[in-house]
């Protein structure tokens, strides 16, 4: 039985040739079935009078939003279906919708997921539906995001500009100040360490590549790029390789715990003073506000440190669209619809009092439900800082098609490297090499930096 | 005894005559159970074997225009098999079973035995109680677990911080065996009760017998029980290595606890990475496809080995 198993070589060889045979002889290929979307945008005709059914899906509860619309709107009629968080399925709902031919009208669509849709031409060719005419109600990297090929495809909705949420009491205490550099933040945990009776500044946390790539996005790096069309994967790079080399001091010295943030444990640190500070998005306010009741009054907000003294310089973490998904019967409406849901102020300050994160609308902050001293910030405008953190971010960041592979595997790298198996730094190199595969596997063409 | 009888006059003349011309009735009667097996068994698993042999083929700028389905081969198998993470998610499967497997089937006999011996009214208690854990979903009893090991939460760790032993119930080394206790915990109890309803199948003549004969408890459970009990532990160690090798709820409900749990911790988590996060279904395929043929070749493979050990001691 042993002698005639072929072995594993053998095979592989067999079905690398025969896939070079097969792929020759067109008769034998899968009949061109397409990937992705089975049904394309067509606008259906309306008559006069009747009413039109959007169905739109989000995991954000904006149902009073909605609610208001349809008030507000009696011809077109929304039903919000809530569905999981990201990639806790949500997506997978999307994309298994599209390839079915029965997708929702709209769904919400992370920033860094839309090159993903646009892999699968998931997303209707908003230029076909005056979409252009929106562009100056929306911050200008916002709207970047969901162009392609000089054509739009998503409305914007939320980012999430970073700051460096702190706690002023436990600081005053500890004899700190803010610190404006990354120089002095390392400096502060040192402190953290030395007073604090088992507190630390911050925790790292191995299981958040989106916010290391924010962290790198500040210093000036760029993960993913394109020449002519081919994708280049750069994250092992000389500035992310100084961030990682950065939190790999911190890890290693002891400055930080070592911990998903986000997670009962961390969230533990957080309510009994155990961490003093969190760089985290404009959205964190929510979730400081929801899990640490008790700290109320005590938090603050300032802009990110700086690598270098006087800089200025911001990064995003997260960032939502409302996506008019291929397939739909009403673009038309369902544009009108997403417009509607980002830009008007009474439904912009329902979003925001459900956390949707940062208004992508220009001009909406002043007078929102944000623009306004916070009792849980202890009476600090704290949104002014994430005004200002708004503006400075560098707006040419790009994201792969792969993100989530890629970020998997980045999150499995810093698992094994906290583990003692590797460096920080060295994560970013695995990473790099999985990025190029995982592009190559979606049958693109794609390449290291370096 | 009555049950033996009857069944040896029916099926002897019987089952003669019936296999040379096969029963309408019969086929009628397999006939849902047939249906059933075509459309959740193999059609899915048939489509599962088609998908893993495409692949998209793009076209357009930077890829991002139109793709069709084209045939792959087996360019799927090769990928995943010469990702290093999927190959050691079967190894630290392997690892686990070898562990899990023996820990958990000799905690279900010894607790299967000991309700054996004790007196009714105690073991319908304690039968219950055991089996009771079966009854928790997996995922709650992940939860469940998972709060019982982070520290700062979990009120197990801060005991024995006071006592002085810090175990981080979730670091690099711990967190398999951290997940073994949970598996054992929720089966341990439901391979017990296979165990007992087999023990309960052995004609107490034979207890009477061995008790005239003047053996010990001991002796009976070790010289009657358990050669009696085989078929029993071989169909749980089937089921665990089939379980084993699925091990997918535990570690997914771990995971955002501790960043030790990679996203293909177990082959079954990274064919659901691949088809949920990463949106790319043909690959899962084939990974899903890989994991059954193993899982398949574990399990006849211990059949095979058990039963030639059978024979070869029926001799």
């Amino acid at each position: 039985m042993d002698t005639s198993a072929p072995s594993r070589r053998a095979v592989l060889r067999w079905g690398a040739g025969t896939a070079a045979a097969l792929a020759a002889a067109p008769a034998l290929t899968a009949c061109g079935e397409a990937v992705g979307a089975a049904r394309t945008t067509r606008q259906a005709p309306t008559r006069r009078g009747q009413k039109v059914k959007l169905v739109f899906w989000t995991w954000v509860p904006m149902q009073k939003t909605v609610d208001l619309w349809n008030r507000t709107h009696p011809d077109i009629q929304v039903e919000m279906q809530t569905i999981p968080a990201n990639v806790q399925g949500g997506y997978q709902k999307m994309h298994s919708s599209l390839t079915a031919g029965n997708p929702p009208d709209l769904a919400q669509v992370e920033y860094h997921e839309l090159p993903g849709f646009m892999l699968v031409n998931g997303l209707t060719n908003l230029s076909d539906y005056g979409a252009d005419e929106l562009r100056d109600s929306y911050v200008p990297w916002q709207w970047q995001q969901g162009v392609f090929d000089g054509k739009v495809y998503t409305v914007p909705q939320a980012s999430g500009p970073m700051g460096l949420f702190y706690r002023r009491d436990l600081f005053a205490k500890w004899g700190i100040e803010t610190p404006t550099t990354w120089a002095e933040f390392e400096q502060a945990a040192r402190v953290v360490k030395a007073r604090g009776n088992g507190a630390r500044l911050c925790a790292f946390a191995p299981n958040q590549p989106t916010w290391f790539a924010a962290m790198c996005w500040q210093r000036g790096a760029r993960w993913v790029r394109t020449e002519g069309d081919t994708w280049i994967a750069d994250m092992d790079n000389d500035l992310s390789r100084e961030v990682a080399d950065y939190w790999e001091r911190m890890v290693r010295d002891d400055l930080v715990f070592v911990e998903p943030d986000m997670s009962s444990a961390w969230y533990k640190h957080v309510q009994t003073g155990k961490i003093a500070a969190w760089v985290g998005p404009q959205w964190g306010d929510a979730l400081l506000r929801g899990n640490a009741p008790g700290t109320a009054g005590k938090w603050r907000v300032a802009l990110l440190p700086q690598w270098k003294a006087g800089q200025n310089a911001s990064a995003n973490w997260g960032g939502s669209s409302t996506a008019i998904l291929q397939g739909t019967r009403h673009p038309r409406e369902a544009l009108r619809f997403a417009h509607w849901i980002n830009t008007d102020r009474k439904a912009v300050d329902l979003n925001i009092s459900v956390g949707y994160g940062w208004p992508a609308a220009t001009g909406i902050f002043r007078g929102s439900a944000l623009d306004k001293p916070d009792p849980f910030f202890g009476g600090q405008r704290y949104n002014d800082v994430f005004t200002v953190s708004d503006r400075t971010i560098d707006t040419s960041w790009k994201w792969s098609p792969t993100t989530d592979a890629d970020f998997a595997q980045l999150q499995d790298a810093f698992g094994a490297s906290i583990a003692g198996d590797g460096s920080l730094a060295g994560s970013l190199a695995i990473a790099q090499k999985r990025t190029v595969d995982n592009l190559l596997a979606k049958g693109l063409k794609a390449r290291s930096a370096r | 005894m009555s049950t033996t009888t009857s069944r040896r006059t029916t099926s002897a003349p019987g089952g003669s005559r019936r296999s040379a011309r096969p029963d309408r009735a019969a086929w009628g009667f397999l006939l849902p159970f047939v249906a059933l097996f075509l459309f959740t068994f193999v059609l899915p698993l048939g489509y599962a074997v088609y998908q893993s042999l495409l692949t998209p083929v793009r076209s357009g700028p930077l890829g991002l225009g139109p793709a069709t389905l084209g045939f792959a081969g087996l360019d799927n198998y090769a990928l995943a098999l010469q990702q290093s993470a999927f190959l050691e998610s079967f190894a630290r499967v392997l690892l686990f079973g070898l562990v899990q497997i023996p820990v958990m089937l000799l905690l279900s006999t010894a607790l299967a035995l000991a309700l054996d011996t004790l007196s009714h009214r105690w073991a319908g208690i304690l039968r219950a109680a055991y089996f009771l854990p079966y009854g928790v979903p997996g995922v709650i009893a992940s939860i469940l677990w998972g709060f019982l090991y982070v520290p700062g939460v979990s009120p197990i760790v801060d005991l024995l911080g006071k006592v002085g032993l810090a175990p981080d119930f979730l670091g690099y080394d711990n967190v398999l065996w951290s997940i073994a206790n949970i598996v054992i915990w929720e089966f341990a109890g439901y391979n017990m009760l296979v165990i007992v309803a087999q023990l309960k199948a052995i004609p107490q003549e034979l207890y009477e017998a061995a008790r005239i004969d003047g053996a010990s408890t001991w002796q009976t459970a070790v010289r009657i029980k358990l050669p009696l009990a085989r078929p029993a532990l071989v169909l749980t160690g089937v089921f665990s290595i089939i379980g084993t090798l699925q091990l997918f709820a535990e570690p997914l409900v771990i995971k955002p606890l501790t960043s030790t749990v990679t996203n293909s911790y177990t082959p079954n988590l990274s064919a659901y990475n691949e088809a949920f996060a990463n949106n790319n279904i043909y690959l899962a395929a084939a990974e899903s496809v890989i994991l059954a043929l193993v899982a398949s070749v574990l399990s006849f493979g211990f059949l095979s080995l058990v039963n030639r050990k059978e024979r070869r001691d029926a001799r």
